[in-house]
Parts: structure tokens; sequence; C-alpha cells
């Protein structure tokens, strides 16, 4: 060794260089001691912290705190604090030791819970001053209007009371009051009326297109049911051929493959990165409100989530049969045909069962800005104040929505079992087939007619989308424009934060009531395990757009609202998510831990804590993924957050400004995306 | 007849799994290849039928050129090399009779084949190789549902759709039990006397090249140490090719 580089290892040993850099950039000690990625995440949450203490003193006043004439936030405390374990840390990294991270994990969640508790507008206080409003909303969303009595000459709602009484007199024989169907349940599920002939009645019964005649009026939830399928078909089949395009395996066969490859996958990932109900914003200036916007907004997003899965499935095939149809000298297309398709088939069909779950989901609220469907129909209650006629609304979308979660399940499970059927077709098997090939047919042209699509205007874009088009790219980037946006887009992500962290809390205990390998057991937990269970399907399938106006009567209009919606879902989804965790875990250390003569409580934290908290932690990443999305939307129901910006820019035509939001939400999504896959690599 | 002649071929990664091979194969021959885990056996195997492409080196096959061939041609002269693998390479999903039409794909144009349209000659070709092989009851089975031994006779038959003049096949009975390694090698054998197909078969057990092999070559670190007849290899010869430490194990 020469001597400066002497000098230099010299330098590097002593104990208090690696200390003195950190304190000057925080991290650059420990990179310079070669733990580059613990270091680079110590300068990256310093630095977010700092932003978000000092933004947070300008625009909310949090922590303000007044020195002898100077202003400052004594959230600097924490993070002075998280400063100097940071280089503490690098000086026992010198020593080949380590600080104890929990310390740090417990300064920076103090800095940043407290700053998202302000900006979430979380006020408990609201909570319990308002909540007579909360009763009175609760009181409506379980008593449904699905029935109406006849009472002193005027209609009202029937709910479980009178219900009863009716119930009751008639067993008995006496006479019952005057119940019948509510309105409500024909705007639902579908009346006997008046329609507009279109070409299907022209072709069945003779009718002039336009012509009114008396018809069968479909309820709102059947336009919903109709627009999932047509979504699920049309953006299966064409992530088919975009999938192979996005295949790494594939596409380096083909010149030039590489660059598509790449240019197809960011697209995809652009694609994705915009929730649904944002497409949907853009799409009714092209084809006008109503249902056939719905379909087109959903079939877009999942063509490119269907496109990402399949061609990740594409990318994992067994190479064998791909190597055995090459040797015998096919071609390109015969291999795809004879070794990839093959292969493919079973998770494909799969995951297009998943998006038809998922398209349902997504139908429910896609109405709230595109028009069609029940999402639309609760807005004009909302509007109206009818909170038993958006809860009639919100339980048929439950059952409907548990019903396709039951049967998409059950069909994937079969499927990917992947048990060889008998050889032969027996003719009762093709008789079947047929009869299902008939009726689907039959229900694919209903729902085309129930949702209105009418492939001319797909090409016949209204005279403002041109304009979007053109305004949209050429996006805003104005101080005060940016500075309002990225206000909204802090939010939202408090917003997921919180509701994330609340909705995971309260399920934890939850959860282990709901694994069957703890409460199954006796008769009496049986039902403990039935109900929790029962609990987190019947909220799980109720998108959280449509939890806020229930949270907005509580406690109004704003982030907060938003924000306890989130953790709704988060809740149910959750709890469902441990609870599948827990039933999983491997009963054989719990024997070795109880043998050695441990008690109940050293075999939990012995034998189960660490069986769970891999699963538990990848979950808890999952699910902030997907609160991160949500929380995007859910100010379009007057939950808070840059879903009430974007409404706003694109309801007053300001699509510049529109085009900078949703380039910071991609933008955003993409970099916490990017995080949480790093998080989860390194940690589960 | 089959001339190696300096075949090299590095990995993109550094690693050189062939050194400079060189070696001939006549017509008729069942030559042996054998060699430790990883002496470059598989990547000689795939280099002939160009699976893998060679860094340098030629392999000249009669008159043609098979490394300098480009395009389509490789798949003409793939489609006169039957192969058959150590995993099967059959596609569990579909039908015996699927896989074994497969390997006619060489020699059917496209389209048809992306219908699964074969001509009649061609089911009967596929009907008679099953028959060859003693699987023609199975033909409308799923390929993932026969056992270990069952599926090589598939790959087989597969191979003979080809009608090939050389088979290649790479430890084919690796994966198989004593028995069946040796009903499958009998099979390989009865092609190679009864109908004239080389055979270049890379083994591990020497029992089974003394057997079965006319010739054998051996490889160590990606370069030949060994040419010559299966008999020639005494214990000398036997702790060369596999190292010091190595102990004859036999399988009979």
């Amino acid at each position: 060794m020469t001597s400066t580089s002497k000098q230099k290892s010299n330098i590097m040993k002593s104990t208090l260089f690696a200390p003195l850099l950190s304190l000057i950039i925080p991290g650059s000690g420990q990179m310079a001691l070669k733990k580059s990625w613990r270091g680079f995440t110590l300068l990256i949450i310093t630095a977010v912290l700092a932003f978000l203490v000092e933004w947070g003193l300008k625009y909310y006043e949090i922590g303000k705190m007044t020195i002898g004439g100077w202003t400052t936030s004594w959230l600097w405390i924490p993070l002075i604090l998280f400063w100097l374990w940071n280089v503490f840390d690098a000086y026992l990294l010198s020593k080949q030791k380590t600080a104890p991270v929990i310390v740090a994990v417990l300064l920076a969640a103090a800095v940043l819970y407290l700053i998202a508790w302000i900006v979430t507008d979380i006020n408990l206080d609201r909570l319990v001053t308002r909540f007579d409003a909360a009763k009175t909303v609760a009181t409506k969303v379980v008593n449904p209007d699905y029935f109406k009595v006849y009472q002193n000459g005027e209609y009202k709602v029937c709910g479980w009371k009178c219900l009863w009484e009716y119930v009751s007199a008639k067993v008995k024989g006496e006479p019952a009051p005057l119940v019948s169907l509510s309105d409500n349940v024909g705007d639902i599920f579908g009346r006997k009326g008046t329609i507009t002939a279109t070409w299907w009645e022209k072709l069945t019964r003779g009718a002039r297109i336009g012509e009114r005649i008396p018809g069968f009026e479909t309820g709102k939830l059947i336009e919903t049911i109709a627009i999932g399928l047509m979504a699920t078909i049309f953006s299966t089949i064409l992530a088919i051929p975009v999938s192979f395009l996005a295949a790494h395996n594939v596409m380096s066969h083909v010149p030039g493959g590489k660059v598509i490859y790449y240019i197809v996958r960011t697209l995809l990932n652009i694609v994705r990165a915009v929730d649904t109900v944002v497409w949907g914003l853009l799409i009714i200036v092209w084809v006008g409100l109503g249902s056939f916007a719905g379909v087109i907004a959903l079939t877009i997003h999942s063509v490119a989530a269907l496109a990402k899965l399949f061609s990740e499935e594409i990318e994992h095939i067994d190479p064998g049969p791909v190597e055995a149809i090459e040797a015998t000298g096919g071609n390109f297309f015969q291999v795809i045909r004879y070794a990839v398709i093959p292969q493919i088939i079973p998770s494909f069909l799969s995951y297009t069962l998943l998006r038809w779950d998922i398209n349902m989901r997504s139908a429910t609220v896609i109405g709230f800005v595109a028009g069609g469907g029940i999402g639309f129909f609760v807005l004009e209650t909302i509007r109206v104040g009818g909170y038993q006629q958006y809860a009639a609304a919100l339980w048929a979308v439950a059952v409907v929505i548990i019903l396709v979660d039951l049967i998409s399940s059950k069909w994937r499970n079969r499927i990917l079992e992947d048990k060889p059927r008998a050889a032969q077709k027996t003719t009762w098997s093709k008789i079947r087939s047929l009869i299902y090939i008939i009726l689907g047919v039959a229900a694919f042209i209903y729902c085309w007619n129930v949702t209105s699509i009418n492939l001319k205007n797909l090409f016949n874009p209204g005279v403002t989308f041109g304009r979007l088009l053109k305004d949209f790219v050429s996006i805003d980037l104005s101080p005060s424009v940016l500075a309002g946006v990225t206000k909204q887009m802090i939010t939202t992500i408090m917003q997921a934060l919180m509701a994330t962290t609340l909705g995971a809390i309260v399920a934890l205990p939850f959860s282990f009531l709901a694994a069957k390998n703890l409460t199954g057991k006796s008769r009496f937990s049986a039902w403990i395990y039935v109900i929790t269970r029962g609990v987190f399907n019947v909220l799980r399938s109720i998108e959280a757009l449509l939890y806020v106006a229930i949270f907005v009567y509580w406690v109004g209009i704003g982030p907060f609202a938003g924000m306890l919606a989130l953790a709704i879902t988060t809740f149910a989804l959750i709890g469902k998510l441990f609870s599948e965790a827990i039933e999983n875990i491997d009963t054989g250390p719990i024997e070795a831990v109880t043998a050695t003569g441990a008690n109940k409580l050293q075999m939990i934290f012995y034998a189960i804590v660490p069986q769970i908290t891999p699963p538990f932690l990848s979950y808890l990443i999952y699910q902030w993924d997907i609160n991160i999305r949500m929380a995007t939307i859910i100010g379009f129901a007057g939950g808070g957050g840059i879903g009430l910006t974007l409404n706003n820019y694109f309801g007053s035509l300001q699509y510049h400004k529109a085009g900078t939001v949703v380039a910071i939400i991609v933008i955003v999504v993409a970099i916490l995306d990017f995080t949480s896959a790093k998080i989860r690599e390194k940690f589960v | 007849m089959l001339i190696v002649k300096d075949l090299v071929k590095t990995y993109p990664n550094g690693t050189q799994a062939l050194k400079g091979v060189s070696f001939e194969v006549e017509e008729g021959e069942f030559l042996a290849v054998i060699g430790l885990s990883g002496s470059g056996k598989s990547t000689l195997l795939r280099c002939i039928n160009r699976l893998i492409e060679p860094t340098s080196g030629t392999i000249l096959w009669n008159d043609i050129d098979i490394t300098a061939a480009k395009g389509k041609e490789i798949r003409l002269i793939r489609r006169q090399i039957g192969m058959i693998f150590q995993q099967f390479n059959l596609v569990k999903r579909s039908s015996v009779n699927t896989n074994v039409l497969s390997g006619r794909l060489g020699y059917v144009p496209t389209f048809p084949s992306l219908l699964h349209t074969f001509s009649k000659a061609d089911h009967e070709r596929a009907r008679s190789n099953l028959a060859m092989v003693g699987l023609e009851d199975k033909a409308h089975v799923r390929a993932d549902s026969l056992s270990g031994g069952q599926q090589q006779r598939v790959g087989i038959a597969r191979a003979l759709m080809q009608e090939p003049k050389i088979i290649l096949a790479d430890e084919p009975v690796a994966s198989l039990d004593p028995v069946l390694a040796h009903s499958i090698l009998k099979y390989l054998e009865q092609l190679n006397k009864e109908r004239g197909i080389t055979v270049l078969c890379s083994l591990h057990f020497l029992d089974l090249v003394h057997r079965y092999a006319t010739r054998a070559i051996a490889l160590k670190d990606g370069q030949v140490v060994f040419k010559g007849l299966p008999s020639e290899i005494d214990d000398k010869q036997f702790k060369e090719i596999y190292g010091q430490d190595a102990e004859r194990i036999e399988i009979s």
C-alpha cells in the first residue's frame, strides 16, 4: 500500500470519520462504510421528513412555536433526535455493531403520524359531538328501502319494525298493513315500464328505432353487472396479444423485440397507475356520459393489468417443451402454439376470473364519474339525502359481489387444480357445452344492449376530445398549480397512511378470531369464526368510495371522512388476509416449543409470531399499495384529497391542470410502487 | 459423417463450457458422450442442432455446414435431427398424440399446424410410432398422467416423427430407475441397428456405455480427454476422466 492510501484507510478506520460524515449528511457515513442501502434510506427519510416538517408548518401550522421572535415547529426535535441516532449508528457501525433500529423507526413514525393526523383533519371531537348524526345514518343504513307501506294516506319506507308487524299479522291471520315492493327496488333491479327501442327490439319485435314501447327497464344493478361482464370479456381478448409483446422471453426472439418489450411494458405501467375512475373522466369527453363510457374506462385499465399478469405467466413457463419443439424444426409460431400456449391456459383463465371479480367492484363505482350503473344511482340518491335508498343499493351490491367472489374463487380453484379430465367426451357433456355456449352468447348480446355500446360513437369523438388531448399533454406547471396539487397529493398519501395503520390495528385482534385453527374448534367459538368472517366479507364487498357518503354525514366533507372510509375497507381486507396467514402456519414449531415446557404466551411469541410476521408485513405493504390508489379517487365523493381537485379541473374543462394532476399521480404511484417492492425484497 | 472441429462455447457470464472440442462420428454409430456434470456434454449436444450458438468452430454434416446455416436453413437441418431430453420436455397439458404430432412440425406448413390440422399420413405416422414404443392405447391421455419411463418413450416417438438421420439424446435415462434405463436404451439401440440412425447419447453410467455404445468420447472441463472404444476405458482412463476421487458404480 502506498502511503496516501494507507493514510486513507487509517482515516476510514478511525471511529470518528463515519459519524462525522453522517453528522453533515445523514446516511453518508453508512454509505462510506459500504452499507449503501442503509445510508441511502436514512438520507431519503431525513430529507422527506425535513420537507414535511417545513411544509406542515407553512400550510397547516403544525407544531408551531415561537422562540424569541423565531418561528419554527417543535417537530424538529424528534427529527434532530433521528439525525443524532443516524450519527450514533454510523459510530457503532464502524465498530461492527448497529444501533437499535426500533428507536429510529419510532422517531420517524412520530413525525410522520403527527403530520398525517393534522393533514387528514382527524378530529376526535367531531366523532363524539356528531355522534347523533352517526346514529341517524346508521339506523338508515340498516333499514334499507326495499318495501313501502301505505299509511295515513302516504307511502313510507317499510323498515324492520314494519316488516315484523306485517309478517306477524299475516301469520296470525289478522289484517296486515299494506306493504309492497318499493319503487327503489324497481330502480335497482328493473321493472316493467317503457323503453326506447334499439336494434334488438327492431329485430325481435319489428319496432322502429327510437320508439317508446313497453318493455323491461333494466335496473341499475343489472346495468352494473353488464358493465363488469363486458369489460372483462373485451379486456381479456385485447390483453392476450398485448401480453406476448410484453413477455421478455418471447420478444427476445423477434427482431427489434427488446425495444417493443420496453415500450409496451412502460405503457402498461402508466395505464395501470391511473385509476379506472380517472379514466372514466377522460372517456366521457370521448363518448359521452353513460354505461358505454364505463365499459371503455374499465376495459382500458383491465387490459393493462391483465396484460402484465399474463406476460409474467408467459415468462415463467417451463422452457423444456419450448426447447423440444424448437429441436424438431418448428418455427416461432409453431413453438408458441404447441409449447407456450398449452402451458399458460390455466393461469390465463384464472387471472381472467380474478379480473372479473375486480371489474365487478370497479363497475359499482365507475358510475360516479362516467354515469351508468349503480354508481350513478347512488350519487343521485345522496344528492337528495335518500340514505335508505342508498343503503338498499349497497346491500344489493354486497350480495352480488359476494356471489361473484364465491363463483370466481371456486372456479379458479378448480382450474388451478388442473386435474386431467376424462379422455373421451360423452354426448351429454357435448350437449352441455353447447348449452353453455348458447347461454353465453345470449348473455353477451343482452349485456351489449344494456350497456348501450355504440361503436359509431367510438369513431366519432366528442367535440372537446381533441382539445382535451392537446391540453392534457401540455400540462400546467405554474407554481400555484403545483403547490396546490402537491398539497392535495400529500394529503392523499397521508390519508392512505392513516387508513392503513388504523385499519390494520383494529383488524389484528379480529383476524385471530377469524382464523379457523384458533376459533373453529368448539361449538361456541365456531359461531364467532363465522360471524367475524361474515363481517369481513360483507364490508369487503363494497368499494371505499361508497362508504364515503356515510362518513360525510357523520364527520362532514373532507379528508377525515375519506380516511375513515378507506379504513373500513382496509379493516375488512387485512382482516381476511391476516386470518388466512394465521390459518396457514405450521403446527410443527408450536409442538416443538410447547414440548420444551414453555407457557402459552411464550409459545405465541416464539412459535406463532415469527411465522406470521413475514406474511403480515407483506399484506400490509399490499394494502398500502391498494390504499394509495383508492385514496386518489375518494375525493369524488367528498372524501378530500386529490380526487376532488381532479374532478374540479375536469368539470371546469381546465384540461392542462388535469393533465398535471394525472402526471403527478402516475409519478407518485410509480415511486411508491418501486419503494414497496424494494422493501418487500429486503425485509420480507 | 458428422465432423466437429475446434468447437468453442463461452457463455456471456464468462463460463467456458467448450474449449475447442474436435471429433468425428460415422453414420450408424452409437456414440456415448461421458463426463462429469458441467463438463460440457449438454452444451455440445445442443450446439449440434444450434439450440445453443457456438462461439467459434465448425460442425460439418456430410456436405452441410451446420455452424454457417442461417434462418430457415437451421430449421431444415433441425428437422432431420431428433432430440430427446433428460426431463422428457413433453407439453404436460397436451395429449400424448399432440405431443407426438408436434415432432412433425418441421415438415408441416405453419397455417394448418396452428389449427392443429395434420395430414392423414402424419396421423398414421404418429400411430405407428406410438405403437413402436408400446403406447398406442395412451394416445389421447394427458402427457403428465404418464410415468417417467412412459413419458420418455413418448419423447422417442416424437423424435421418430421427424424420420431423423441423427438422434441426440441428452442424458435420456438420468431420471429413470435402472430397469427403465435399460428399456429406453434398448429402443435407441434398436433404432440405431435396425434403421441406421446415428445416435449421440450422453450417459453417466459406464455399464450402459459398455453395453450399448459402439464408440465413446469423454469430456472434462470442456475438452475431449478420451476418444475410442468403450472397452478401452480402463481404471486409469476412468480416473483421468472423472477425477482421482471417483469410484466406479455398477448398475446392472
